[in-house]
């Protein structure tokens, strides 16, 4: 019997516009959920999807991905990689499970939005197996972390971090439901697909599996690259939809939403990819530092991007290039010093040997971050652990809900972009925070911020025992130096337990 | 009396940090109580410095006797705290 290819039929069967004829288009198709912006139906008909993909096609090839991965992992379980790992990889594997795996379980749900409610056809093809991909991206990230429970609690928060009030998690939570939980479908294929993951989660993934593969980790470096193939196939959907929006006189509001979840993008992954890649990967297995992982993957492939669809390069870019030389620094620091807080337990990196590589990476590192890992140094080397340790909260920011931080030392800058809105002081990490709050203080302006969570009371008591309790952050689990501090001149260096 | 909260940002340090004050201490005091989460922790002390408060905002420097409630800060603002000769 023969077949069509797909190629043959596929425009055919994926024009799906029909006229209802039972309901309205306004129901069919609510703005609230759709966001066509007025651009007529024809208009959206015209989004042509780079990659198309029919259902026995897609099937088949995830089955072949999924069992690629499996096997791998199958084949290397004895090998007990783990057990003789580096903490510090160990670290970066847990902070990444927490991270990302119910999110991109979640990311389903974004998906789906644009899978019903895209006025494009070939969005919502598209979009159905963005779905399914995501979908998988849950699972598998659940299902390889699991065999590792037994060997520590810490590794549990594959599954539990999202669903716990710890800050990172609430963190990441704010930044995840703004751009995908809360927009109609049009803003998710701009910022979720578009801005973030042809922007970032290309970064995380790639800069993983680069660094994976040095570590030795073949297990985790098959599964993230696996699911960095659909991560570029279902990226491509923003594409096109900026497309129509830019040839309908919607420019300026498509930029704005770049400009938004870009820099909300930028802020999480300073707080989770920059310490893995510049402190936690040990040093003999980093591939490239922090930055030039963003310089390559962000500056040269994104602002290409950018100007191939004739869109600008955000406002802020010098300042986001400044940053680049300094953000993911301070949050590096502020996780190790509120180590109790976190889910996994931070590799210092500061380590003569580490230091030179970052002053090489970074100049001036040891003239502003240094000073502080001097300080801490020497309380670890005089046996003053407790100086090393938080007895309060750091000043949390009310857009990335991460900590205000800056450089320290002889390039002391550390600044808070305060704003009062409505009778309520709210705290910036940085101008461009406070511009996204400004942008839509409707949507932002009744969220608190663990800090703010503190002072209304809300965590009793009002100490570190009660702030773990909040967060869920049992004995077994919360966070301490990777390393025992054999970084430091410290003992000997334990595996952590 | 009642328990005021400042956010402290110190010379020299990287993070802005929560400090909860009396709204009857003074500015000195007010530095004292930041310093417990900087000096020693992060930030090297600097004999011979005091330490003085400013108003993050506009960078105006505070009477080192001045008290919280008399400073016209709002809960949570952030002051400055930095090392100077008087
Ligand atoms: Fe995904
Ligand atoms: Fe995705």
């Amino acid at each position: 019997m023969s077949k069509l290819a797909s190629n043959e039929y596929y425009d055919l069967v994926r024009t799906t516009n029909w006229t209802p004829r039972y309901v309205p288009e306004s129901e069919l198709f609510p703005e609230m959920m759709s966001g066509a912006r007025g651009i007529p139906a024809e208009a959206w008909e015209s989004f042509d999807e780079p990659y198309k993909v029919t259902y026995s096609d897609y099937v088949a090839t995830q089955r072949e991905k999924d069992a690629g991965a499996y096997s791998v992992k199958a084949a290397l379980e004895r090998a007990n990689y783990i057990d003789d790992a580096d903490p510090g990889w160990v670290s970066t594997l847990q902070a990444h499970y927490g991270a990302l795996a119910v999110a991109e379980y979640a990311a389903a749900t974004a998906e789906a939005r644009m899978a019903r409610f895209s006025r494009a056809p070939g969005n919502r093809n598209m979009a159905t197996f963005g779905m399914l991909d995501e979908m998988r991206h849950g699972q598998i990230q659940l299902f390889f972390p699991h065999e590792h429970t037994k060997r520590s609690r810490q590794w549990d928060w594959a599954y539990k971090a999202m669903h716990t009030n710890e800050w990172a998690a609430v963190a990441a939570r704010h930044m995840f439901d703004d751009m995908m939980f809360t927009r109609d479908s049009v803003s998710v294929a701009i910022m979720l697909t578009f801005a973030f993951e042809t922007g970032f989660t290309n970064m995380q993934f790639l800069g993983l599996a680069a660094d994976a593969a040095e570590a030795g980790d073949h297990t985790f470096a098959s599964l993230i690259s696996s699911i960095q193939t659909d991560e570029s196939r279902h990226a491509q959907q923003g594409g096109p939809v900026l497309k129509i929006l830019i040839e309908n006189g919607k420019k300026d509001e498509a930029q704005k939403m770049i400009d938004v979840i870009f820099w909300r993008a930028w802020k999480l992954f300073s707080v989770l990819t920059g310490p893995i890649l510049d402190y936690y990967t040990p040093l003999e297995h980093r591939k490239q530092s922090f930055k030039e992982f963003m310089q390559e993957w962000i500056i040269g492939q994104f602002e290409r991007q950018l100007n191939d669809l004739g869109l600008d390069l955000p406002w802020y870019w010098d300042e986001f290039i400044r940053a680049l030389d300094e953000t993911h620094h301070g949050m590096h620091m502020g996780v190790w010093y509120w180590r109790p807080t976190v889910w996994w337990n931070p590799a210092a990196g500061a380590s003569p040997e580490e230091r030179e590589w970052l002053e090489s990476k970074y100049p001036g590192w040891n003239a502003t971050f240094g000073r502080c890992w001097d300080v801490i140094t020497e309380n670890l080397q005089k046996g003053r652990e407790d100086l090393t340790l938080p007895e309060t909260l750091p000043t949390i920011c009310n857009m990335c809900n991460l900590p205000v931080v800056g450089a320290p030392g002889d390039g002391w800058n550390v600044k808070d972009y305060q704003l009062v809105h409505e009778g309520r002081l709210y705290h910036f990490g940085s101008e461009v925070d406070r511009w996204c709050f400004q942008q839509d203080p409707e949507r932002y302006k009744g969220h608190m911020s663990v800090v703010d969570r503190f002072l209304a009371g809300e965590i009793q008591p009002q100490n570190l025992a009660g702030a773990l309790l909040y967060m869920g952050l049992a004995p077994g689990e919360i966070g301490s130096d990777a390393h025992n501090y054999a970084w430091a001149g410290v003992g000997k260096q334990q595996a952590a337990e | 009396m009642a328990l005021f909260p400042l956010s402290s940002n110190f010379e020299g340090d990287f993070v802005v940090q929560l400090v909860v004050v009396d709204d009857g201490a003074t500015m000195d005091e007010v530095a004292s109580a930041c310093a417990v989460h900087s000096i020693d922790r992060r930030v090297a002390p600097r004999p011979g410095k005091v330490l003085r408060i400013r108003r993050h905002s506009t960078g105006e420097l505070y009477p080192r006797e001045m008290l919280v409630k008399n400073t016209g800060l709002m809960p949570t603002e952030t002051i400055d705290v930095i090392f100077s000769d008087i």
